[in-house]
């Protein structure tokens, strides 16, 4: 049976509508199945380079320190809390790291301190996380807080990230913890 | 005329308009300007030329996945525990001998008479100095980890840093006494060991030392669990430990000094007797950032083996 051109050219046509709307609905279906994705910072490859606190478009940043307790040493001398080379490990503001004063430090018993994020103040630049990273456990990581994050199509951080640690991540993985079991947010 | 010259104008001036606009889409902005946030930890790691006292003199590469551990015996050879295998070297590091192990290696120490002490997470193998077994011992306990052995005659003290105790044993592997161990009715604080690093040695009077990283203090013991002395420094500054778990491994030179390994800001330093700072073996440049598990030991000509668990290597560090 001979087919002339035009029955040829519709025929092509009705396959590439039909297979466009099975891709479509495809995708879509997929897409409904996994969720939402949202942008979150691996903390294994963040460098702390100090940008989430600049390139975020919301003020202060979204992007926070957390405080993974389970890691933490509870040190007295505090690489995420103290300045290098302080005279005194007292809680006076001239001994601090953090340019806002977002870590609060409580005695628990000698010889340990328990340090709290006040997520209000925190704005992301990571200092403590390279300082605890540095002396301590890696107890203190980055990451985007959800509650705060408006989810921009395109990342600003990430565009600025020099060492491409912003990924988007399913709803289900929203936090990434590195040395840590369960990725829930603390 | 006139509108030709203007046409053309407005031609120039849209294709360097869209050249500007066009610039953004190929470049990306200068990351490598300094961040005013930017903590820079590399003033840190600098030392001062005038501090460092040692000189590398020899650099051993060891052929294994991982190393674990250093030791040196009376006859200056060189003992080195890997993941598979102990390895027997001389002074020069010309290989004399391969025992197989069960599992890996987690510290060394080789006795007066030669037999070799290997520390296996929860267990301790006793060679013979020809490498066959003696006898094996398990140390009991949920959260055992092995970290370090130190031996005085017959007496084998086991650092414990899961439990963050110090066991003390015979050589046949029976247990004596446990040392260390919080008793607030003694006024004893106990140790502090956030994560694995708990080192021993045994002193020139024949005293217990042991690291307590946690309080970046040294403790001495006597053999009946008695502290008898201790010292501590905690500062970010080359006269001190700073961070959870420092120093992280230590030895002792003839004189008495410690030598002192740390993890965080990797560097090898000397501390006197009394705890002060007396000089830099290797100063932190001289490691890959994030080294951790750097391993002392001291041969009888006081040159400093230091293994480098990054680069897999021992590094001899002499006086200079």
């Amino acid at each position: 049976m001979k087919k002339d051109r035009r029955e040829f050219i519709n025929t092509c046509f009705r396959f590439a509508a039909g297979a466009s709307i099975v891709g479509v609905a495809g995708v879509l279906a997929s897409k409904s199945v996994k969720g939402d994705y949202l942008w979150q910072l691996d903390p294994t490859k963040c460098t702390q380079c100090g940008r989430c606190a600049t390139s975020c478009v919301v003020t202060p940043s979204a992007v926070k320190c957390i405080h993974v307790y389970d890691m933490c040493g509870y040190c007295d001398l505090c690489g995420g809390y103290f300045r290098p080379n302080v005279k005194n490990l007292s809680t006076g503001a001239e001994n601090m790291l953090c340019p806002t004063g977002a870590i609060k430090r409580t005695y628990v018993e000698d010889p340990y301190f328990k340090y709290e994020i006040i997520e209000e103040l925190c704005n992301g630049c990571g200092k403590c996380v390279k300082g605890c990273g540095a002396f301590g456990n890696g107890s203190l990581q980055l990451q985007v807080n959800h509650d705060l994050c408006v989810n921009c199509n395109e990342c600003a951080i990430a565009r600025d990230c020099p060492s491409d640690a912003f990924k988007r991540v399913p709803l289900e993985e929203a936090y990434q913890f590195a040395g840590f079991k369960t990725n829930k947010k603390i | 005329m006139k509108n030709k010259l203007i046409l053309w104008l407005s031609v120039v001036l849209l294709i360097v308009l869209i050249a500007f606009m066009a610039k953004d889409l190929f470049k990306t902005g200068n990351l490598s300007q300094k961040n005013v946030y930017e903590y820079d930890l590399n003033s840190l790691r600098h030392v001062d030329d005038s501090k460092i006292s040692h000189k590398e003199s020899k650099q051993i590469k060891i052929e294994a996945d991982e190393i674990h551990a250093v030791a040196v015996d009376q006859e200056d050879n060189i003992y080195v525990g890997t993941d598979k295998s102990l390895l027997v070297l001389n002074s020069e590091g010309k290989p004399i001998n391969n025992l197989k192990l069960r599992q890996a290696a987690s510290c060394i120490t080789v006795m007066d008479d030669g037999n070799i002490l290997v520390g296996m997470s929860t267990r301790i193998d006793v060679r013979k100095p020809d490498g066959s077994l003696r006898n094996s011992f398990v140390v009991k306990g949920d959260r055992t980890y092995i970290t370090s052995i130190a031996v005085q005659d017959t007496n084998v003290f086991v650092a414990d840093a899961g439990q963050k105790i110090i066991h003390h044993y015979n050589i046949d592997g029976n247990k004596i006494k446990e040392i260390g161990g919080k008793n607030q009715a003694e006024g004893v604080k106990g140790f502090v060991i956030p994560s694995p690093y708990f080192d021993l040695l045994i002193g020139r009077q024949g005293e217990l030392w042991a690291v307590n990283p946690g309080r970046h203090a040294f403790e001495a013991y006597n053999f009946e669990g008695r502290q008898i002395s201790n010292w501590n420094r905690t500062s970010m500054s080359l006269d001190g430990f700073s961070g959870c778990c420092n120093p992280s491994n230590i030895a002792m030179l003839s004189d008495g000094s410690f030598v002192t390994a740390e993890k965080g800001l990797e560097r090898i330093k000397i501390h006197l007797p009394s705890g002060d700072f007396k000089s830099v073996v290797a100063a932190p440049d001289l490691f890959e950032p994030g080294t951790v598990g750097i391993d002392l030991a001291v041969d009888s000509k006081d040159r400093i083996l230091v293994m480098d668990p990054a680069k897999r290597l021992i590094r001899i560090f002499e006086a200079k």
